[in-house]
């Protein structure tokens, strides 16, 4: 019998809309949840296969030997598209010059993901090719190697024991990566005339490679038939996610970014679900007195309100999950469009998610308000009253914040962020709480000297202490994460923009001669190019720390000095014993930051080291720790004085280890530096360079174009996630202002009876809500500032900065919006007659 | 004896101290009777109303329903105790707003268990001239209408006891009238024993017994008004 209550009771009352802000919660909790994890998921899986360009793949698998055809037979078995690329280094002759090149013997199918850019002549006009080698016996070579060895198209180039005609000047290679110090011009050759070259012998260093194509799935199903026969010490599976590159930090990031957006606005869905839920659940007091009078027992209100709850949250689930998928395919089509692309489809995940969602916080933010439901006393029906009993008030906390911190964990399955964000939340509610109390407080005595609306605002806010210190506090949380969102938003895209300026350095020049570096310096002037400083580069090799010798840890650091993702630096790093780029400088190079130990006075003699702060936190070196270098075979020691953090986002050399003038001078050097010029005059370069044939040029246009691409998908996707946020936002507002229209009916109905004009009602109401809503924003403008503090340093790597403007937005939008929604909800009361509303109370 | 109270009492504690509500009241109500309960505002009698029909617990002493010691029960037991003999009528009738008519008037013999409950529930209805409206939500009844509603909810499975609440206190006095009728030929028809608590005299003087409340204390008045 109870199942049949049960059903009419949410039927009828479905009909009649008395649940509506319960299942709006519900639903909305369900609809942002699918549609952000549903849009995030696919625009990451979209933005990665993007991305999978600067791997020529979606994986590589590289090792430093042959590596098994079963391997590669055993890919097509799982439908995987492969090709195969190998890496090494060697002397090219030419014009009887002789210079060291890295040589790229591919197969049929290069490059899986991106494209290969050519061009007629050197630093020329760039043309497309997909899926193209060059013809048997032809090579491809980058423009810096038509440079050093005076080339020209259809010369020969003699490497091991073939000779190749140069056909083409390789402009772009999608997997060229960043990699400064240890470039030598590129050659690309056919993987099927590698042997013959006789380059290839028992002991050469050389890096073997497949790529990998093909959907997330068979990647995966292959890795795991694959991983078990993988030896970390010869092999390495990559994907882009996994490098360090500048792109596959600005992800990392925007990965992040979403992640903490999509958090903020699943607990802000929770929170309206908590809003709605208590409401609900004392709108069914009178219900429940009745029921029991009627002779229902305990167990029978549990089963009809339980089941009546399950029905509701089926219900407002099945709704959200389809409103989320609406409206994801709908935003997902437009931002399609947007960014030129189409975007992959996801897995079940995100349609588990929400559900979960959806339930996790239907029942548990109502499992307290539910247990004092059934706990109301029949006797309600003679003493209204008669609310229950509320010792139970703690496991209201609880259930709640354990609601909170499990769907932190559900939806970003990473503990640590979880409970740093749950923790950062307790605090701040629990300081909220104080600090709207106190403000409370004040206002009432301030409302005091007030005129009568005004005063009546004040008298409303202070009678209503207890429930508006639990409004405001979902007021002030709201508004908190909307600012936090907005303002991670402007400074994560600001920080981007900084990493990524118009006039970014797009060519790096190595390898300058001390004798040519005013002649250089000249040549920029003259043609007015602006160029980064210029930095010296000793080769050198750390070989022990405090005396005690290194060897396997120097080798790791030793990656090449940009972080890089190419097929070159794989091997740097797991090099042995490999060179370190070490400069000397008077001061702390631009986008480095000192943050232990002091950097040098210029022109202090006594030899010193400022190192790296990863390298020095993966070391465990400290300040005051002497480390020992050799360079040619002069070898010292030097304290380390300073550790700097390096932003290696910034397109500007970047070093590990930088000393003293004192301590490297002596030592012969190369210089380095990077400058920006505009595609139009892209021209000049053969000339500008003609006269420093040893001089290398790198180009990194193409990698700033793709970055600057990634960025801009990006920055729509955060876009999106506001929205999303902002409904959500409004959403807990609407419920929360809801909640309190029965208690102020009451008022008015007294208010109205005793005369009061609805001109006087309107005032007072909106007064209310207006100082409710400006004291909100405050608090929440201070607690936003507190937690993007933390977010900064702790979770993006940024540098934290004050934002004064949302101290203003902050009050100010939290007063307009939650007026305009009081007096909006609360219109419809105002407006009717005092008979009407003791009608409607009785 | 259907209804018996022995030395019953009641009373709360205020900030000022412990307040005697009701003092020792010693009552017994036969099966059948009708017995209406007088008295000012704050007296006692809905007080003694809930402690009858086991809607609150007593301080001291005992209320026995039927030969059962209400004390002796829990309130799973008083429930059930409730739904198998006692009908309700409220001044403010109580119905549940999300239910019609029809399943305001079933829901006690549902939680009964009882199968034929909708049967039940139409004819009651009929029999209080509701039979076109069964599907009406309580919002959509006038006062009286929804008093009758209320009337054959209390009537409903036949219950031996019938605690009203000043039924008639919302009601217009042409209404009022009206309801009172129907929930006196109701009663007679199905001879439950009627408890009624009420300020209106001329309702009080259609009942057996009278009883006055004041001040917590109870007496037989039924001689004195008759």
């Amino acid at each position: 019998m109870w199942h049949k209550i049960s059903w009419r009771l949410l039927r009828q009352e479905l009909k009649r809309g008395e649940l509506t802000i319960m299942a709006a919660a519900i639903v909305l909790s369900v609809t942002a949840v699918l549609s952000l994890s549903l849009f995030t998921e696919r625009l990451q899986a979209g933005l990665l296969s993007r991305s999978a360009e600067f791997l020529a793949a979606d994986r590589v698998l590289s090792a430093r030997q042959p590596i098994p055809t079963e391997w590669l037979e055993q890919a097509e078995q799982f439908d995987l598209t492969t090709a195969q690329r190998v890496v090494f280094n060697s002397m090219a002759f030419a014009n009887e010059q002789l210079a060291l090149i890295d040589v790229k013997a591919v197969s049929e199918g290069y490059p899986l993901r991106g494209e290969l850019r050519l061009a007629e002549e050197p630093y020329g006009a760039e043309i497309s090719v997909n899926d193209v080698l060059p013809n048997p016996g032809e090579a491809w070579a980058a423009s810096a190697l038509f440079q050093e060895l005076g080339l020209k198209i259809g010369d020969t180039l003699e490497v091991g024991h073939s000779e190749f005609v140069v056909s083409r000047v390789l402009t772009y290679e999608p997997d060229i990566g960043f990699a400064v110090f240890t470039d030598s011009p590129n050659v690309l050759i056919r993987y099927d005339e590698l042997a013959q070259t006789g380059l290839i012998q028992p002991g050469s260093r050389v890096r073997y490679h497949i790529l990998y194509a093909g959907s997330e799935a068979q990647l995966n199903a292959y890795y795991e038939w694959l991983a078990p026969q993988l030896s970390d010490d010869l092999h390495s599976w990559r994907s882009i996610a996994d490098g360090d590159s500048p792109l596959a930090r600005s992800l990392q990031r925007a990965e992040r970014f979403m992640l903490l957006a999509s958090l903020l606005g699943v607990v802000l869905a929770a929170t309206a679900v908590a809003v709605a839920a208590q409401r609900y659940c004392q709108r069914n007091y009178d219900v429940v007195a009745i029921i029991k009078t009627l002779g229902a027992g305990r167990r029978q209100i549990q089963q009809i309100f339980i089941l009546h709850l399950l029905l509701l949250t089926f219900f407002s689930i099945a709704v959200g999950l389809l409103l989320g998928w609406l409206i994801q395919a709908q935003v997902i089509d437009w931002v399609a469009r947007q960014l030129g692309t189409s975007l992959p489809t996801v897995t079940g995940r995100p349609y588990l998610l929400a559900a979960g969602t959806g339930f996790i916080s239907a029942l548990m933010f109502t499992l307290y308000p539910l247990l004092r439901l059934i706990q109301i006393p029949p006797l309600r029906v003679l003493n209204r009253q008669l609310t229950g009993t509320d010792r139970w008030r703690w496991l209201h906390w609880l259930a709640s914040a354990g609601a909170i911190y499990a769907l932190l964990v559900f939806y970003s399955q990473h503990w640590l962020l979880s409970t740093a964000i749950f923790a950062g939340g307790a605090l701040a509610a629990g300081v909220l709480l104080f600090v709207s109390q106190l403000f409370i407080r004040v206002s009432r005595q301030a409302g005091m000297q007030a005129g009568s609306a005004w005063r009546l605002a004040m008298a409303g806010l202070q009678r209503r202490a207890r429930s508006n210190r639990v409004q405001m506090l979902s007021f002030s949380t709201a508004i908190m994460l909307l600012l936090l969102v907005l303002a991670l938003r402007h400074e994560l895209l600001a920080d981007w923009q900084r990493q990524l300026p118009a006039d970014a350095p797009n060519y790096f020049v190595v390898n300058i001669a001390p004798t040519d570096v005013e002649r250089l310096q000249q040549e920029f002037a003259q043609r007015d190019i602006e160029a980064a400083d210029l930095y010296p580069v000793v080769p050198g090799r750390m070989t022990a720390v405090n005396g005690v010798p290194v060897r396997d840890e120097v080798t790791k650091e030793a990656r090449g000095d940009e972080a890089d993702v190419s097929a070159h630096n794989e091997e740097q790093r797991e090099g042995f014993g490999r060179e370190l780029s070490l400069t000397w400088r008077d001061t702390l190079p631009p986008n480095n930051r000192l943050v232990r130990g002091q950097w040098w006075e210029p022109g202090t003699t006594t030899a010193q080291v400022s190192v790296e702060a990863e390298v020095a936190e993966r070391m465990n070196l400290q300040v005051g720790d002497e480390l020992e270098f050799n360079i040619g075979g002069n070898v010292f020691q030097l304290p380390i004085t300073s550790i700097r953090e390096v932003n290696w986002g910034s397109l500007q050399p970047n070093f590990f280890m930088i000393f003293n003038t004192a301590a490297l001078e002596d030592f012969p050097a190369t210089f380095i530096t990077s400058f920006n010029l505009p595609e139009p005059r892209k021209s000049e370069l053969f000339e500008l360079f003609k006269h420093f044939p040893q001089v290398s040029l790198i180009d990194l246009d193409a990698l700033i174009e793709q970055l600057r691409e990634v960025i801009d998908q990006v920055s729509v996707a955060i876009g999106f996630v506001l929205v999303l946020v902002l409904l959500a936002g409004i959403l807990v507002l609407l419920a929360q202002v809801q909640a309190t229209l029965e208690e102020r009916q009451q008022e008015l109905v007294i208010l109205r009876t005793l005369g009061a004009s609805s001109k006087l009602l309107n005032r007072s109401i909106t007064y209310e809500f207006l100082i409710l809503g400006a004291i909100s924003g405050v608090i929440a403008a201070l607690a936003m500032e507190l937690v993007l503090w933390i977010l900064q340093v702790q979770v993006f790597d940024m540098t934290p900065s004050l934002h004064w403007r949302f101290w203003l937005i902050g009050p100010i939008s939290g007063a307009v919006v939650v007026a305009v929604l009081g007096r909006l909800a609360c219109f419809r009361l105002v407006r009717r007659n005092a008979a009407e509303l003791i009608r409607k109370l009785a | 004896m259907l209804i018996q109270t022995l030395q019953l009492e009641k009373e709360v504690t205020t900030q000022e101290g412990i307040l005697h509500i009701l003092e020792p009241i010693e009552l017994a109500i036969e099966a059948g009777q009708t017995v209406a309960i007088v008295g000012a505002s704050g007296s006692g009698k809905s007080t003694l109303l809930s402690l009858l029909a086991g809607l609150d617990i007593a301080s001291r002493g005992e209320v026995v329903i039927d030969g059962v010691a209400l004390s002796q029960l829990d309130e799973e037991q008083r429930a059930r105790l409730r739904a198998e003999k006692i009908g309700f009528i409220f001044q403010s009738f109580l119905l549940i707003p999300s239910l019609t008519a029809l399943e305001n008037v079933m829901l006690p013999a549902e939680l009964a268990g009882q199968k034929n409950a909708e049967q039940q529930a139409r004819e009651l209805l009929v029999k209080v001239g509701l039979g076109e409206r069964l599907t009406h939500y309580p919002n959509q009844l006038s006062g009286g209408e929804q008093q009758r509603v209320a009337i054959a909810r209390a009537f409903i499975g036949t219950p031996k006891i019938l605690f009203a609440d000043e039924p008639t206190g919302n009601l217009d006095a042409a209404t009022g009238r009206k309801v009172e009728d129907l929930l006196f030929a109701m009663n007679q028809e199905s001879g439950t024993t009627l408890v009624m608590v009420t300020h209106d005299l001329q309702l009080a003087q259609r009942c057996q017994r009278i009883l006055r409340m004041e001040v917590g204390r109870l007496t037989e008045v039924t001689a004195d008004v008759a």
